[in-house]
């Protein structure tokens, strides 16, 4: 995708222009369903997120170039987080009312391996896998399906505490191979 | 499984953390609001959102179906209410209808002879509110003497009744008369008041049943607008 492009587009949706909110829906509405359906596995559920994504970025564009990101990942940012804050609502006891056999299929252990595209992809994906296993997977489980310390410490079957001191350890590990 | 001073604990970790949403909610309100007011934090959470971003390279793009776009922009750019001064086609009805009229009034008054300078003035209003969604159209007929209404939007509130009212500058409003449930109606103005037609403000109020009991408006005011001469 194209960085200019996109960050030309968000430029003039901070000014109000209603067909530069279109032209940007139409070339990254794809990528962002992905990831919302990604974190949410549910269609109705991601349409939600969706609709929620693109009102935040009409009202916030004219922040975009504060922030410092390239314009992909701040657009990505937003639908990730706003999947999963609707995911935690979810799991606070507000049930997504969902058609029936819409859901997706659970995606395998490994859905880097597939696709990847970018360097800055694959440079993760490498460091990633430097690390031990569990801790690869389970920063993974946390971006993308949204799994908290108390998620990961239950998964595992550890203390939370003994999972915080782990998983930071990971964290470590991958800023150091990030960083060379 | 390991002492406090091996915890790792820096403000990159928390940044990390911040990004990856595993922060509990109030460091994660505590985070953001660092964010917002320390560069060098900022900094860190905008090194680590770059590299996870990347993440989402191995997601494949799904087309979101087109109603969800339809959806999303009619929640950005809610349609505006058009106003029946806007409604050009409308306007451009009455306009017609009322030539026609004082074509019809001109042969007339050519056909008996009498004075010409008198024909009459069409009168209308348009009763709209702010804040609720009752639209009445009113125009006054000018040799019937009687207002023909048509209600465009809205309703009587659950059992109660719609009444009219003419207002007159520096008066007390003058009740016209309850509104049926009909979307259209014809009410007579008053011998008395017909001279002054053209300086009514009318208004529709929300009264009980049968009208208001005490011969003045005594319910929320749901539709007013002066009138006009077309």
């Amino acid at each position: 995708m194209d960085r200019n492009e996109i960050e030309n587009l968000i430029a003039r949706v901070a000014l109000r222009d209603r067909a530069a909110f279109e032209q940007l829906y139409d070339r990254v509405s794809a990528k962002l369903f992905g990831v919302c359906l990604r974190v949410l596995n549910k269609r109705a559920a991601a349409e939600d997120a969706m609709q929620d994504t693109f009102v935040k970025i009409w009202k916030n564009a004219d922040r975009y170039n504060a922030n410092g990101l390239s314009p992909m990942t701040w657009l990505i940012t937003i639908a990730r987080n706003t999947a999963i804050d609707r995911l935690r609502a979810r799991k606070k006891g507000h049930q997504d009312i969902d058609t029936p056999g819409f859901e997706l299929v659970a995606p395998g252990p490994n859905p880097e391996q597939a696709a990847v595209a970018s360097s800055e992809a694959l440079r993760l994906s490498g460091c990633l896998d430097t690390l031990e296993q569990d801790r690869g997977n389970a920063i993974r489980g946390a971006y993308l399906d949204g799994e908290t310390y108390a998620d990961l410490a239950d998964r595992f079957g550890v203390p939370l505490n003994t999972m915080r001191t782990w998983l930071r350890r990971g964290l470590i590990a991958l800023r150091e191979c990030m960083s060379q | 499984m390991t002492d406090q001073t091996e915890f790792p604990d820096n403000d990159d970790i928390h940044a990390a953390e911040l990004v990856l949403g595993l922060a509990s909610d109030d460091d994660r309100t505590a985070g953001r609001r660092r964010m917002a007011t320390d560069p060098t934090f900022a900094a860190h959470v905008v090194f680590w959102q770059e590299r996870l971003a990347a993440m989402a390279d191995s997601i494949d793009p799904v087309a979101p179906p087109a109603r969800l776009k339809q959806r999303m922009l009619a929640q950005v750019f809610p349609a505006k209410r058009v106003s029946i001064l806007e409604r050009v086609w409308l306007w451009q009805g009455i306009s017609v209808a009322a030539l026609l009229f004082a074509g019809y009034l001109g042969v007339q008054l050519l056909t008996i002879n009498t004075q010409p300078n008198q024909q009459p003035a069409v009168l209308a209003a348009q009763l709209v509110s702010d804040t609720g969604p009752l639209q009445v159209l009113a125009v006054i007929e000018p040799v019937s003497h009687e207002i023909a209404l048509r209600r465009i939007a809205g309703e009587a509130r659950t059992d109660r009744s719609l009444e009219l009212w003419a207002i007159l500058p520096g008066q007390a409003p003058i009740s016209l008369g309850v509104l049926p449930d009909s979307e259209t109606a014809r009410i007579l103005v008053p011998a008395a008041l017909r001279s002054q037609a053209a300086q009514f403000t009318l208004a529709i109020t929300d009264e009980p049943l049968g009208g208001s009991p005490t011969g003045g408006p005594t319910g929320d005011v749901l539709a007013a607008g002066p009138m006009t001469t077309l």
